[in-house]
């Protein structure tokens, strides 16, 4: 079980690039749409408001898709380094994706489906200014993305408890609670970023299950319109699927900091036990931290309630503390050289940490009261999603490409990207975030002011971000064709 | 609590992350030590660091805790309750409600789930509670501040959710 072990195999390379590749690329596409938007908001351009939540329920689905599907095609890799996986099924769940999406965007683009992707019943039947068969295609679609995730969870689930021994292997149980005897047999335990598989697999696993069972719920009554769903019921599973999903992008993308970060400073990043405790943490509690959707929800069980404030912080807090921690610690006078890759999974951890805190404070019921469905929510999940995930998906596309071609990108390279890719997020969330705490709704095709004057400075921040995001396309596209200079690596 | 408050603690401890990890990560970054050297004293404090993170989490819940508007409905039995209906794309409710007196608004929907969002005469958020069909949330407030109050719908309700508003008068 040592990590020198690690078989790099072909199989796992291709299905990592086929899965990064399709989740960079809607997410370009979804970027287009966003600003689009955003600068609809401002009122630079004009969309109806049909139009815009039709483009917002695919942009939504869209992006937390895209950036699944590269998170997942990395853990596949990570995990094939260990135990031979079989690609056809990886490439089946890639099919299930595709066939998904395609599902989706018919219901958008000709269909104009647009109640969002977490609808919640009695929406996408009620008041509906989109054909029958959308909300239908819609349905199927989403249906099919859950599928194929939970395609994937029980492989991965299953390579890895029988590569790892079980549960208690690979959640490292002996070595935590018996850890002396654990290592002076001579055992370690997994490495980092098996935990990210592990948690991604079971948590996944558990919310494609309830995503699925409100989906299908939702196919019947569209089916047959006199089978009654209850709302609530709806909208606790439509949350535990919408929530966990979102939150284990990060969870997935992570990864690629345990394992590209020694590699850019040459130093290695083990297993400890507050890490496996901080992963257990967000085992348990991811899955009902989606609490936090109801606080305004006063019908709901009031106990849980309490339970949402306490999981929000315990399913976050633990893991992002050690692991960034852990992270600085790595770079810490190791005299790592600044490359694209080193930049975006530092960076990643930063804006890891400050997507984190905005969470958290909103996950604080009496904060909640105020900031629940304003700009707050999308403030601070764009920017974990933006300024972690997609740094941490980037950063470990770089790592690997700079490694390859033995060469890094020139300092103003760096400057360029980093501007915008920085510069450019912060002007596009910092809006957001102020906007939200004046109180302006999210989800609002028109916002009242002073809405419309920041949705004009973020569409600005956005655009910067793009040209950032293409600079740093065409730096990897340069990086993949250059050859390498080094002996090889 | 005060959103604008939320709002600075959020930008001074962001700012505060930000600039410490950027130091600790440039720090005599061209005079390399063992990753043992860093490891020893890291690990060191890492032990307080993830202890003192984690009571504040568990004191900050307890300290949350009495703040929150569940029990409100129910603590006071002789408040004032009005009904308010919420239906694509408006409200039902009352046009004047009374200044200085605990009232409980007992919010449901007629149709899919809409937000009812109290926007005081400051048009800053006073209080919010979901409406949704076939329940009934009881929303206890006391309004101490006479004016205008605006209602907007804070849950996404279809096409003219951005335009489902209502208010009311606080005298
Ligand atoms: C520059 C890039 C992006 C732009 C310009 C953008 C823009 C927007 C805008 C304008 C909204 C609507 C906000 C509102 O009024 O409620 C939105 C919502 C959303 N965005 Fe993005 N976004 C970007 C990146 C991302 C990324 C990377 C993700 C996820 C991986 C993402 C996921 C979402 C989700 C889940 C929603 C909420 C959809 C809903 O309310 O149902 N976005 N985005
Ligand atoms: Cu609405």
């Amino acid at each position: 079980m040592s990590q020198t072990n690690i078989a790099d195999t072909s199989a796992g390379k291709r299905v990592m690039w086929t899965y990064m590749l399709t989740g960079l690329g809607i997410f370009f596409l979804m970027v287009l749409v966003g600003i689009a938007m955003r600068a609809a908001q401002a009122g630079w351009i004009g969309i109806d408001p049909g139009t815009f939540y039709s483009l917002l329920s695919l942009h939504g689905i869209g992006m937390i898709t895209a950036m699944a599907i590269a998170g997942l095609g990395i853990l596949w890799y990570f995990v094939s380094r260990y135990t031979p996986l079989n690609q056809g099924v990886a490439f089946l769940a890639y099919g299930f994706f595709l066939a998904g999406v395609a599902s989706v965007i018919i219901s958008v683009i000709p269909g104009h489906y647009g109640a969002l992707w977490t609808a919640l019943y009695p929406l996408p039947f009620t008041g509906t200014y989109w054909p029958n068969w959308a909300t239908g295609a819609w349905l199927i679609g989403n249906s099919l993305v859950m599928i194929g995730f939970m395609i994937w969870c029980a492989q991965i689930l299953g390579a890895l408890l029988a590569r790892f021994g079980g549960v208690r292997g690979i959640l490292a149980i002996d070595y935590v609670f018996k850890n002396r005897e654990f290592t002076q047999s001579g055992k370690e335990p997994p490495p980092p970023e098996m935990f990210a598989a592990a948690i991604t697999a079971i948590d996944g696993f558990i919310g494609g299950t309830a995503g699925l069972l409100v989906v299908v719920a939702l196919i019947v009554h569209w089916i047959d319109p006199s089978v009654a769903i209850d709302p609530l019921w709806a909208k606790n599973l439509i949350y535990q699927f919408g929530h966990t999903f979102a939150n284990l992008t990060m969870y997935m993308a992570v990864a690629g900091v345990y394992v590209g970060l020694p590699m850019c400073t040459k130093r290695a990043y083990h297993t400890s036990i507050p890490l496996a405790i901080a992963w257990w943490g967000t085992l348990t509690f991811v899955i009902i931290a989606y609490f936090h959707h109801l606080y305004m929800d006063f019908a709901q069980l009031q106990f849980v309630q309490y339970v949402g404030e306490i999981s929000s912080y315990l399913a976050a807090i633990p893991v992002v503390v050690v692991t960034v921690f852990g992270g600085v610690m790595l770079v810490h006078r190791s005299g790592m050289k600044w490359s694209v890759g080193s930049m975006f999974l530092f960076a990643g951890m930063i804006g890891w940490v400050v997507g984190g805190l905005g969470a958290v404070l909103d996950a604080t019921i009496p904060i909640n009261i105020e900031l629940h469905n304003t700009l707050w929510v999308p403030a601070h999940f764009h920017t974990y999603l933006l300024e972690g995930v997609l740094l941490f998906i980037m950063g470990w596309a770089f790592v690997n490409l700079e490694q390859r071609a033995g060469s890094a990108s020139s300092l103003l390279t760096r400057w360029l990207i980093g501007t915008g890719m920085f510069g450019g997020g912060a002007l596009f969330l910092l809006p957001f975030y102020i906007a939200g705490a004046d109180g302006v709704p999210r989800r609002y095709a028109t916002e009242p002011t002073p809405g419309p004057y920041y949705a004009g400075v973020a569409t600005v921040g956005a655009a910067i971000l793009l040209l950032g995001f293409l600079l740093a396309i065409i730096e990897a596209v340069r990086l993949a064709r250059s050859k390498n200079t080094s002996v090889a690596a | 609590m005060q959103s604008t408050l939320v709002l600075e603690i959020f930008i001074g401890v962001a700012g505060l992350a930000i600039v410490l990890m950027l130091w600790l990560a440039n720090y005599r970054s061209s005079d390399p030590i063992p990753q043992a050297d860093v490891s020893a004293t890291g690990y060191a404090i890492r032990r307080y660091w993830l202890w003192t993170t984690l009571i504040v989490a568990v004191a900050v819940f307890a300290f949350t805790v009495p703040q929150f508007p569940y029990q409100k409905a129910k603590a006071d039995a002789n408040a004032r309750h009005y009904p308010v209906v919420a239906q694509q794309y408006s409200f039902s409710m009352p046009s004047t409600l009374p200044l200085n007196t605990p009232i409980v608004f007992d919010v449901t929907s007629k149709d899919v789930n809409h937000g009812f969002g109290i926007y005081g005469p400051n048009d800053k958020i006073f209080s919010q509670v979901q409406a949704m069909p076939d329940y009934v949330n009881h929303l206890a407030v006391t309004f101490t501040v006479p004016g205008h109050y605006t209602v907007r719908c804070l849950e996404y309700c279809g096409i003219a959710h951005a335009a489902m508003q209502g208010g009311f008068d606080v005298k």
